[in-house]
């Protein structure tokens, strides 16, 4: 997958995350997060975790998913992961 | 030691008649068949192609999408017919948010589907979708668990795989745990859902499915000369026990009484069965109980349609009775609802407790020819009256299971 502008980012970042947590994505601003906001746990840190990797190609070490809890957290993350995949 | 007498207070039961007793019982009474033709997956290279789903079972009755997504559904089944026998048993969250409530549940198959699902993710080396959820969704704790974080209760948790008798053996463990003051309240019972393409096919091969797929219905015959194999189903069923003394004093209605339990193993082959382990179980469920066998009434039998069990059972039933189980009113309700495999057992004690309360033997279905072997009373002409004899009614539910696990429960109107 080639880099993705960051708007396009944060609408696949916010499609996985309204799947995942059956939201709407109406609720989703760079500033919510998953657990406090949106109820999730661990184990649904983990499967958007797994679908990020999926849908960007990318791999999330696992004491990087501390990092992945807000929506523009979220979204900084996979640049930067995308960033280092392509050095 | 102080032994306790325990009641029954509330049941839940999903079963492929349908969703809750209200449903269920009537259905059964009238000898009606819950087994339809398989529709969710292909069945081309199967040789059955019909089963006992639960159609009336609508999980977004019981949860929300996100809930669905993280229960298999042998958790969706024992949670929703758990939520029935809490509502009926009138006891509130905190009489179960307590160390002294506690959960036995029987699974055969446990998260069957699930594990399914990511198995075939997994060997599809990454073209399909992986979940961090499939082991908390397929272990086979998780009904029992789940149960358990949803009402609280903080007692005794365990998960009983004896196969076809796992919800027998759950609802005895409990009956125990109660009896001699190691718990105050159990919910105890089984649930399974193990109509999957893999399992149907694994079945297959072992020949002890009903192929007589032309008539859904009337494929399930137990103990008649042309019956074929039984027919895969699923459900759930929920007892509340307490004691009786506890049901009394809150005023809660008591469906009956659980009184004996009886455990064996035949210890002789995997799957063959031995009417010496089945005569022992229900011997000695009958002296747990502290009756004479000529004071059961009623038996409802293990009675799966195939060609061994059937034959194995009545000769176990005769070691048991003797001359006197040539009077005994004995039927399989697996004609009409399948073979829900760890939740059988509990279904039936469910289907045993409703008969003894409501004075109604319900029928085997589906009976066309004698067997030589199968010459007992097997209640083919339709439900009849449950008449109480010397004393208050008495029924016991029989469960034996692959691996030679067999499961005796007797069950008793309350002794006033």
């Amino acid at each position: 997958m080639t880099r993705q502008a960051p708007e396009s980012i944060e609408d696949t970042v916010k499609s996985i995350v309204a799947a995942e947590l059956r939201t709407d994505r109406s609720r989703l601003e760079p500033h919510t997060h998953l657990m406090k906001d949106l109820g999730a746990d661990s184990l649904d840190a983990l499967n958007i975790a797994i679908r990020l990797e999926e849908a960007f190609k990318i791999k999330i070490p696992d004491d990087a998913i501390p990092n992945f809890l807000t929506i523009g957290d979220i979204v900084k993350g996979v640049q930067q992961h995308q960033a280092a995949a392509a050095v | 030691m102080n032994i306790r007498r325990v009641a029954v207070t509330g049941v839940g039961i999903i079963a492929p008649l349908g969703v809750g007793r209200q449903n269920v019982w009537p259905a059964i009474l009238e000898g009606r068949s819950g087994i339809s033709r398989i529709e969710d997956f292909d069945t081309s290279r199967l040789k059955s192609t019909i089963a006992g789903v639960c159609r009336e079972f609508n999980p977004e009755q019981f949860f929300d999408e996100r809930e669905i997504s993280r229960l298999d559904r042998v958790s969706q089944l024992a949670m929703a017919a758990t939520g029935m026998a809490i509502k009926d048993s009138g006891l509130c969250n905190g009489q179960l948010d307590s160390y002294d409530a506690g959960v036995i549940l029987g699974t055969g198959f446990g998260g069957q589907r699930s594990i399914e699902e990511f198995c075939a993710a997994f060997f599809a080396n990454g073209a399909a979708r992986r979940s961090a959820i499939a082991i908390p969704k397929s272990m086979y704790n998780a009904s029992s668990s789940n149960v358990a974080i949803r009402y609280k209760t903080r007692g005794p948790n365990i998960t009983v795989s004896t196969a076809c008798s796992s919800g027998a053996n759950a609802i005895g463990q409990a009956f125990q745990l109660i009896r001699y003051g190691h718990a105050e309240r159990m919910i105890a019972g089984g649930a399974d859902a193990p109509i999957t393409p893999v399992v149907m096919d694994a079945w297959k091969e072992m020949r002890v499915l009903s192929t007589k797929n032309e008539c859904p219905a009337r494929a399930c015959k137990p103990f008649s000369a042309n019956r074929d194999g039984f027919v895969l189903s699923e459900g759930a069923g929920i007892l509340i026990l307490e004691t009786v003394e506890a049901a009394v004093e809150r005023g809660a209605h008591i469906y009956g009484e659980i009184i004996g339990y009886g455990s064996t193993a035949d210890a002789s082959h995997i799957t063959f069965p031995d009417p010496e382990g089945e005569a022992y179980a229900m011997l000695r469920a009958i002296k747990d109980a502290g009756i004479e066998t000529d004071e059961v009434g009623y038996i409802n039998a293990h009675g799966t349609a195939t060609k061994l069990n059937d034959a194995s059972e009545t000769d176990a039933i005769k070691r048991v009775f003797g001359d006197r189980a040539y009077q005994m009113p004995i039927s399989s309700t697996k004609s009409m609802l399948g073979h829900s495999m760890g939740a059988a057992g509990a279904i039936e004690i469910v289907v045993s407790i409703l008969a003894i309360e409501d004075g109604k033997i319900p029928p085997t279905i589906n009976y066309e020819e004698r067997d030589e072997q199968c010459d007992l009373d097997y209640v083919v002409e339709g439900a009849r009256e449950f008449p109480r004899g010397k004393g208050p009614r008495i029924a016991i539910s029989n469960s034996f299971g692959f691996g030679g696990n067999n499961a005796v429960i007797v069950a008793r109107e309350l002794a006033v």
